[in-house]
C-alpha cells in the first residue's frame, strides 16, 4: 500500500522526479530503460519520460516530412532546366571529343558540391572521385590541382590537401543558377588556374533515386592540337575550315572557352538535381525510421501503464483480502 | 537536299528544323551556307541570321557564339537568340534607346564595354524585325 501511494505520489509529482529515475535514464546509453528495480524489487515507471521522447521524435517526424516536400518542390523547378542544358554541352563533345585518358601535365579538378547537408552520400562520393583522380595524376612530372565549389567538399578537401587547392568558391545556390553567373565563374577559374586539362567532378541526376558520379573533360587547346594530330578521336578536327577570325588557334581557343562554360552549366544544374534528390530521399528514409520509432515507444508506453495498473489492482486486492480473512 | 539545323542556347532549344539555305554572319563577315558544304567551325559575332524555308526567309538575332556544320548538319551555339517574329517592335525601340543613354553617360572601361554590348545586342534585335519587312 505504501509503496502504491508512493508511486502515484511519484506520478503527480512528475516534475521533480525522483534521483533515482533520472540516473536510470542517464546511465543508459540508447534506449533509455523505464523500469528501475527499487530496494524491494518495486518498480517506478517513469511515463513522463516516455512521454517526453515520443513528442520529440513526433517533432522529428514533422520536420522531416516538411523538409522532403520542400527537396520534392525545388526539384521539380531545376529539372526543366537541366534537362534544357544537356543538348548544349553534346555538340562540344561530337566536335572535339571528350577524352579522359588525354595524359597532360597539368590537371585540374574541378569539385562540385553542395553547400548545405543532410542530402545523403553524394558530396562524399564526389570527394571520393576527385581525390582518386588526384592519386592517378600525381606523379614525376605530373601535377594535380583543386578547384572546389561547395562548403561540403571544402570541408573535406581543406583536412589533407590544403596545399594543392587553388580556388574556393561557395554560395552557389543563393541566386537561382543561370548562365551568365556560370559563365563568369568559368572565366574566373580559367584566368587563374593554368591548366592542360580540366576534369569537372559532379552528379548526374539520373533519375530520383539514382545519381551517378560523373568526370568531363575539358582540354586545353594545345593538348587539342596535340591529340588532333595524333589521330584517332580528334583526327576529323583537321579536316573542318575554321573561320570567323584571325587564326585558327583563337577560334579553338575561345571554343575551348566556351565548351568549359558550357559544361560547367550542366555539370552545377545536375549537381543542384542531384542534391535535391538525394535530400528527399534521406529525409524520406528518416520521417520513415522516426515513425517507426514512434510506433515502438507507443507500445511500450501502454505495456509500462498497464503494467503498473496491474500491480496496483493486485496490491489492493491483496490487502483487502488480507484484512478480511 | 536540307541542311538540319539546330539552335541551342544555355537554356533552350530555339530551334530545330530543316532548312534550305542560311546565312550566317561571323567575326570575319556574312558567309552563306548551302547544303553538302565543306564542313567548317567557325564563331559568330553578334548579329542576324537569315534562314531559308522554302522560299521564305526567317531572321533570328543571335548574341554570340558558334557554329559547327559537318555533313549537312549545322549546330549553332549561342548565348542567346530570338527570333524575329518573337521581337516586341516598342520594347526593342525602347532597349535601344536606353542601352544608347547607357553609353553616352558609361565611365570607366569595364561599363564602357557592357554598354557597347547592350547597344550591339539592341542593333541587332532591331534589324531583326526591320528585315523581315
Amino acid at each position: 500500500m505504501a509503496m502504491a501511494a508512493l508511486r502515484r505520489e511519484g506520478r503527480r509529482l512528475a516534475p521533480l522526479i525522483s534521483p533515482r529515475t533520472i540516473t536510470a535514464v542517464r546511465s543508459s546509453p540508447l534506449y533509455p530503460t523505464l523500469e528501475d528495480e527499487g530496494p524491494l524489487g518495486v518498480r517506478h515507471i517513469s511515463t513522463q519520460v516516455v512521454r517526453n521522447r515520443m513528442k520529440s521524435v513526433k517533432n522529428i517526424q514533422k520536420i522531416t516530412k516538411a523538409m522532403k516536400m520542400v527537396a520534392a518542390s525545388k526539384l521539380r523547378a531545376i529539372q526543366t532546366k537541366t534537362e534544357n542544358s544537356r543538348g548544349l554541352w553534346q555538340p562540344f563533345t561530337a566536335l572535339l571529343g571528350d577524352l579522359p585518358s588525354a595524359d597532360v601535365k597539368k590537371n585540374v579538378v574541378v569539385t562540385i558540391s553542395s553547400d548545405k547537408g543532410l542530402c545523403g552520400g553524394i558530396n562524399s562520393t564526389s570527394v571520393k572521385i576527385s581525390k582518386g583522380l588526384h592519386k592517378l595524376n600525381s606523379g614525376p612530372e605530373k601535377e594535380t590541382k583543386y578547384v572546389i565549389l561547395g562548403e561540403k567538399a571544402k570541408a573535406q578537401l581543406v583536412r589533407d590537401s590544403k596545399k594543392d587547392i587553388e580556388l574556393i568558391i561557395t554560395e552557389l545556390q543563393k541566386n537561382p543558377l543561370n548562365y551568365t553567373q556560370v559563365s563568369v565563374l568559368a572565366d574566373e577559374i580559367l584566368k587563374n588556374v593554368e591548366y592542360d586539362a580540366l576534369r569537372i567532378v559532379f552528379n548526374k541526376f539520373q533519375s530520383v533515386v539514382s545519381f551517378v558520379p560523373t568526370v568531363s573533360t575539358v582540354l586545353s587547346t594545345e593538348i587539342v592540337e596535340r591529340e588532333a594530330e595524333s589521330g584517332g578521336k580528334l583526327g576529323d578536327l583537321d579536316s573542318y575550315e575554321v573561320e570567323g577570325g584571325e587564326t585558327k588557334g583563337e577560334i579553338l581557343q575561345n571554343l575551348a572557352e566556351f565548351q568549359f562554360s558550357c559544361t560547367m552549366f550542366n555539370a552545377v544544374l545536375e549537381n543542384a538535381c542531384s542534391e535535391q534528390g538525394a535530400r528527399m530521399s534521406a529525409m524520406d528514409s528518416s520521417s520513415r525510421n522516426a515513425g517507426d520509432m514512434l510506433d515502438r515507444l507507443t507500445l511500450t508506453y501502454n505495456r509500462t501503464r498497464q503494467a503498473s495498473i496491474t500491480t496496483e489492482l493486485i496490491e489492493i486486492i491483496s490487502g483487502a483480502s488480507a484484512l478480511e480473512g | 537536299m536540307t541542311l538540319n539545323l539546330c539552335i541551342l542556347t544555355p537554356n533552350r532549344i530555339v530551334l530545330d528544323s530543316e532548312v534550305k539555305e542560311i546565312i550566317l554572319s561571323t567575326n570575319s563577315g556574312k558567309i552563306g551556307v548551302l547544303p553538302n558544304h565543306a564542313p567548317i567551325a567557325t564563331a559568330i559575332d553578334t548579329g542576324i541570321l537569315r534562314i531559308r524555308l522554302n522560299d521564305q526567309w526567317l531572321t533570328i538575332a543571335l548574341m554570340g557564339g558558334f557554329a559547327r556544320m559537318d555533313n549537312n548538319e549545322i549546330t549553332i551555339l549561342v548565348n542567346d537568340a530570338e527570333k524575329g517574329s518573337d521581337i516586341d517592335p516598342q520594347e526593342v525601340q525602347q532597349a535601344l534607346e536606353i542601352a544608347e543613354a547607357n553609353l553616352r553617360k558609361a565611365e570607366g572601361k569595364i561599363q564602357i564595354i557592357e554598354a557597347n554590348l547592350a547597344l550591339r545586342q539592341a542593333r541587332t534585335r532591331v534589324e531583326a524585325i526591320n528585315t523581315i519587312s
